[in-house]
């Protein structure tokens, strides 16, 4: 469960008490947002939160007092979506990584994958086609916008959180914003801005 | 081929794709010697200039409208009350 190999901790119940407070509880809109983002539902999110400040505190001296609480609990909520939430829902589709990051390490990649998109058209976009964009990209593809661009995660951190190397957080994120792009860019073209 | 002068360039020595480049910059995890390089670069290099603006507005684009508000306000009682069921 624990993001570092660290020794296992010997709290008192008053300490344990104060990381809760102080050092878990304040990342509860982020995971909530999290929760969100992935389950697409509100209370599911709420549960997904839940079950992961209450396996947070149950597994509470695997984590070392002062370190990155924020990227363990991630951790521990993508776990809990992937393990218990994802099993009980319809299971989507699975991507062959594998292949993807190949193609995507690729010299040709750029060249050949840049969506008609413009900078001016992204601008009148209201918000709503963001998020809406965001939320239709597979779970994989649209943690990873998550972890980075909004919760500012390195991609160090990432590759802790998601169990997986450096490179393939570069290429997954490389994919995803591309694939936000397509999208985007079939919404700009159906306002208009599809002209050079 | 390989540039040794390129501060992107991999412990291996391997030549850091654009796509790596643009992603170091954008992602703010580039060093101040990096930063320069990325400037330069773009300079000559017309996919990483069209691709630099645009991406970078798509973050924070993202950034200004996908936070997505404020947690229910009864959350957090309702997991404090939960820990104290179980702890007791």
């Amino acid at each position: 469960m624990e993001l570092e190999e660290a020794p296992k901790q010997n709290y008192s119940e008053k300490e344990k008490g104060e990381i809760f407070n102080q050092e878990f509880l304040p990342h509860i809109h982020s995971m909530y947002n999290f929760g969100y983002r992935l389950t697409l539902d509100r209370d599911d999110a709420k549960d997904l939160v839940q079950d992961t400040y209450l396996k947070a505190y149950r597994f509470i001296e695997s984590f070392q007092k002062g370190t990155n609480a924020k990227a363990w609990l991630f951790r521990i909520l993508k776990n809990s979506f992937i393990n218990d939430y994802r099993k009980k829902s319809k299971e989507p589709a699975k991507v062959d990584y594998q292949e993807v990051e190949t193609y995507y390490n690729s010299e040709e990649v750029d060249r050949q994958i840049t969506p008609d998109l413009r900078v001016e058209s992204l601008k009148d976009m209201i918000g709503d086609e963001i998020s809406n964009a965001l939320n239709s990209l597979d779970v994989d593809f649209k943690t990873v916008i998550i972890l980075c661009d909004l919760e500012g995660f390195k991609y160090e951190e990432m590759a802790k959180i998601l169990d997986i190397p450096i490179g393939t957080v570069r290429s997954r994120l490389h994919r995803a914003r591309n694939l936000l792009k397509e999208k985007l860019s079939e919404y700009a073209k159906s306002m208009g801005y599809n002209k050079a | 081929m390989n540039n040794p002068m390129n501060p992107f360039a991999k412990p291996d020595q391997q030549k850091p794709t654009c796509m790596e480049m643009l992603q170091t910059i954008l992602d703010g995890q580039a060093t101040e010697e990096q930063k320069q390089y990325f400037k330069v670069h773009m300079d000559h290099c017309m996919p990483c200039y069209k691709s630099y603006d645009l991406d970078m507005s798509l973050k924070q684009l993202v950034q200004s409208k996908c936070c997505g508000g404020a947690a229910p306000t009864d959350l957090v009682e309702k997991i404090k009350q939960q820990i104290l069921q179980k702890s007791s």
